[in-house]
């Protein structure tokens, strides 16, 4: 081989080898990079384009008129948002105790050989479609809670004043509840996996020392893991709450698609995906097309924020465990 | 062999002390290094028949090199020749810069932003650390083994021909005559010959690593950078890795890093002390095991620190 | 005892006992729902699902124009979104990795992972039907693209990043240039993690309705034209199991079984492919 090295003397990268392939790569990856990013910009832009006409028309108090009415074209985002709100903190008042039970559970008192095929199972939750969940909620869940659960809690709590507003009208089996509760199962997963993650970042001298101190095992959880590990939890269940606020089959299935508020949690209601899933293909005329883009449009800013938030949250704590 | 640079430390046998000079103040005589078991170790091995008579020609002459990672410098105005067909070892204590100054000679670490090397490498007449050369073609020329085995993810005979394809046209029967002698150099050719097609992930550490050196030497180049090739392996694979060093030597002008002495001892024809990122001293492999020059070498090669 | 131990002792007991009721709770739902996806959905499985067409109200027939649309959608989506998701998750991984701009994208990417996926399908219909005029497949497969995209930018990103720098670092010291060592070198020793990634990201799309609900709409009918609306299952199952139709609901559980069992397939192909890889290694 000879002696010389090929050479750019004056910086051009013409002779090197491999420079045009070098070129073109980075161009053709950074292209799709930015493809990403456009991606966002165009969701945003296509939302705030095709909402603009019902947001001018009805100004702010599209966010709090409660009226959807296609005939004589008043349109409200109240009830969607409202239903939209409700079930998903119904999703997590039951999903984050849940999740953080089998979380304990997988990271504390599982056994080795069991802990594997555990949380494949509990990940299966998460695999099965939205829309699975629909049909089963319809089919299954809604008659059940009809006939079993709903009477007893009419009956139970629907007697004490105060909560007992939540739980009057007649057992529907759907309703925002049903609705709540098939959020919980859809979430819990999710808010699980990562919550077990993070568990499982603390240092097992932090748990050991405190066990050695003579804690107990939910105490060693309680005080000790889930205190070093809060950023991560926090940010779990902000990622859980931003798939419940967005899921859209399986509500759909069982709200009910009452435009309405009402305090009992055993009536029909709707949401923001859900009404878009039921309207959306039947509306008829610009201002209610455009109404619905514009619950859309809210849609996306409420799970935006959450999800940006619970961004945020786990990249501090990947800094955090980094240094 | 004289170098012409060495001045013994201990007392010659054969010089008297000069004590009795009432002129002079007392002199003490130095001990001789306590036995050293490494000096020991820098023998005449049978089949050693390079000529050291001869000054050998400089192959690559680092000059006043200093690198920097960010704004901490690594190496401080770094000059040292490497001999072509000879094998230079640099030593020194964890993070004294011997990988550092090996890796510059590939300029390998450019492929990270915010390293930049100052100075020249003369190679052949040019100064490789010239800004706008094609780095490519430079590392074409220099081979580099790395301390933990790294074959591709392909069959072993693609390991090989991968480097070669990258700058030559070469037909299929010439393709596996090249690979052959490469894995034959590399003393790996009767353990594989049968499972060319086997992914190279398949062979053992040892294995592997010769096979790396054999991917190395395949695109022939004329320097060869070893870092601690033998660090991450069995005494036995070791013991194969250095009997290959020393044929290899007979072709390339090598460059070794390693933190094992007694390796650096047996194997190296020069050896390099850095420490903290300067060039302590350098000399011939005999030299510096049995009467180094610098206290420092001394101290670290009879084990006071590092 | 002491009573101080005593109530502690109490509540680790009850806490403890609430973690596993909590983990029964979770898979009581996933066999109850697997279940009864069985038991509903295994009497409408026979050669007519396969066979026929979606039928209309009150008569018998089949899925097959749904499937079929389905896989093509599907196909297609996979076509667009993986070329896409791996070329932007490699720029991260090998070009931008510290990188502000790199961050930017990541950000962003993990966004759009957990966005919901009818806002997605609102997105399309603004940029694809309205200007197109009418509903069709491609928009459909656009649709489920962009929900893809993400799962494989974010895959791909983590497993090259996997790959040591070393393997990176031999390649170089032979003279290849980047996008060899890149293309040679890192994507083959990542290879099946990326596969898995795909396959997941497959999975995911494969239950996802509301992004079909206004892209590629239904048909009725068998249909070829990647310009017109195509059935698919998602939806099909929608229509018919709100329906009041007995015919429709049982067609609907067949298609629920069908989905649940290919992302099932799916997602036990991409755990047994990440195993035998981490095996070999």
């Amino acid at each position: 081989m000879s002696a010389e090295i090929a050479i750019g003397r004056k910086g051009r990268a013409a002779g090197r080898h491999g420079a045009f392939g070098d070129a073109a790569f980075k161009t053709l990856t950074l292209a799709f990079a930015v493809l990403v990013l456009v991606v966002l910009a165009g969701v945003i832009a296509s939302l705030v384009l095709g909402a603009a006409p019902a947001l001018e028309h009805f100004g702010f108090n599209f966010l709090i008129t409660e009226a959807w009415n296609p005939v004589t074209e008043k349109f409200g985002a109240l009830a969607p948002v409202y239903g939209t709100l409700v079930t998903s903190a119904i999703a997590m008042l039951i999903g984050i105790p849940v999740a953080f039970g089998i979380a304990l559970f997988l990271t504390e008192l599982c056994p080795n050989w069991l802990k594997r095929p555990l949380s494949i199972m509990i990940e299966l939750l998460a695999a099965i479609p939205s829309i699975i969940y629909g049909i089963w909620g319809l089919f299954v869940l809604a008659p059940f809670v009809q006939e079993h659960i709903e009477p007893a809690l009419i009956d139970t709590l629907g007697a004490v004043p105060g909560i007992g507003l939540l739980f009057q009208g007649p057992p529907l089996g759907i309703g925002v509840l049903t609705a709540g509760f098939i959020l919980a199962i859809m979430v819990l997963p999710f808010i699980s996996a990562v919550m077990r993650d993070v568990f499982e970042t603390v240092p097992a001298v932090l748990r050991e020392s405190t066990y050695a101190l003579g804690a107990t095992t939910s105490e060693v959880v309680w005080r000790v893991v889930l205190p070093y590990a809060r950023i991560g939890v926090f940010g779990g269940i902000l990622l859980g709450l931003g798939r419940a606020l967005g899921e859209t089959m399986a509500v759909t299935f069982v709200i009910g698609n009452a435009h309405h508020i009402h305090a009992s949690l055993l009536q029909p209601g709707t949401t923001i995906s859900a009404a878009l899933a039921n309207e959306f293909t039947e509306a008829v005329g610009d201002l209610y097309l455009s109404s619905l883009i514009a619950l859309g449009l809210i849609l996306f800013v409420i799970t935006f924020i959450v999800l940006a938030l619970a961004k945020l949250l786990l990249i501090r704590l990947e800094k955090q465990a980094g240094s | 062999m004289n170098s012409p640079t060495a001045r013994p430390l201990a007392t010659e046998p054969d010089s008297p002390d000069r004590v009795s000079d009432d002129t002079a103040p007392p002199r003490q005589p130095r001990r001789p290094l306590a036995a050293p078991p490494i000096a020991a170790l820098v023998q005449r091995k049978p089949g050693d028949e390079a000529p050291k008579t001869a000054m050998p020609d400089v192959k690559a002459d680092v000059r006043h090199v200093n690198f920097f990672y960010g704004k901490f410098q690594a190496l401080h105005d770094i000059s040292v020749p490497l001999y072509d067909r000879r094998v230079t070892a640099f030593i020194g204590p964890s993070g004294c810069g011997k990988s550092t100054l090996l890796r510059i000679l590939n300029r390998i670490y450019e492929l990270y932003p915010g390293q930049t090397a100052t100075g020249e490498v003369i190679l052949d007449g040019e100064n490789i650390l010239m800004p706008g050369l094609d780095l490519n073609r430079l590392r074409a020329k220099i081979g580099m083994v790395f301390q933990k085995p790294t074959p591709f993810p392909m069959a072993i005979y693609d390991n090989i021909a991968f480097g070669i394809r990258l700058y030559e046209k070469v037909s299929k029967s010439e393709l596996d005559d090249r690979v052959e002698s490469a894995l034959r150099r590399a003393a790996l050719w009767d353990e594989v010959k049968d499972k060319l097609r086997d992914s190279g992930l398949s062979l053992s550490g040892g294995q592997q690593q010769r096979l790396c050196i054999a991917r190395a030497i395949a695109i022939e180049p004329e320097v060869l950078l070893l870092d601690e090739p033998a660090s991450a392996l069995d005494p036995i694979s070791t013991q194969r890795i250095e009997e290959l060093i020393a044929e290899l030597k007979a072709d390339y002008c090598i460059a070794m890093v390693t933190h094992n002495m007694q390796q650096a001892a047996r194997s190296s024809d020069y050896t390099a002390f850095l420490y903290l990122g300067e060039l302590v001293e350098f000399d011939e492999t005999e030299t510096i095991f049995t009467h180094p020059r610098v206290r420092r070498t001394e101290d670290y090669i009879t084990g006071r620190f590092g | 005892m002491i009573p101080l131990y005593a109530r502690r002792r109490l509540t680790n007991r009850i806490i403890i006992g609430l973690s596993i009721a909590a983990t029964g709770f979770g898979l009581l739902w996933l066999v109850m729902v697997l279940g009864t996806l069985l038991i509903n959905g295994a009497s409408a499985i026979g050669p007519a699902l396969f066979a026929q067409m979606t039928p209309p109200p009150g008569s018998s027939g089949g899925l097959l124009n749904a499937i079929a649309g389905s896989v093509v959608m599907t196909g297609i989506a996979t076509l667009i979104g993986t070329p896409t998701g791996i070329l932007a998750g490699t720029f991260l991984a090998e070009y931008a990795r510290g990188s502000q701009f790199g961050e930017l994208v990541r950000f962003i990417n993990d966004i759009l992972l957990s966005a919901p996926s009818i806002i997605i399908g609102l997105f399309v219909y603004e940029a694809m039907v309205v200007r197109m005029g009418h509903f069709s497949a491609w928009a459909g497969a656009v649709a489920l693209a962009i929900i893809m995209v993400p799962v494989i930018v974010r895959t791909t990103e983590d497993m090259l990043r996997l790959v040591p720098s070393a393997l990176r670092e031999a390649a170089a010291a032979l003279g290849a240039p980047k996008w060899k060592v890149v293309v040679m070198v890192t994507y083959r020793a990542a290879l099946q993690g990326m596969v898995t990634g795909v396959l997941l990201a497959i999975a995911r799309i494969s239950g996802e309705t509301a992004p079909l609900l206004f892209t590629a709409l239904n048909n009725q009918f068998w249909s070829t034209d990647l310009n017109r609306p195509m059935a698919n299952l998602p939806v099909v199952i929608f229509q018919f199991a709100m329906s009041p139709y007995a015919d429709w609901q049982v067609l609907a559980w067949g298609g629920a079984l069908l989905i649940t069992v290919s992302i099932l397939v799916l997602n036990i192909t991409a755990r047994i492919l990440a195993a035998w890889s981490s095996f070999k290694s």
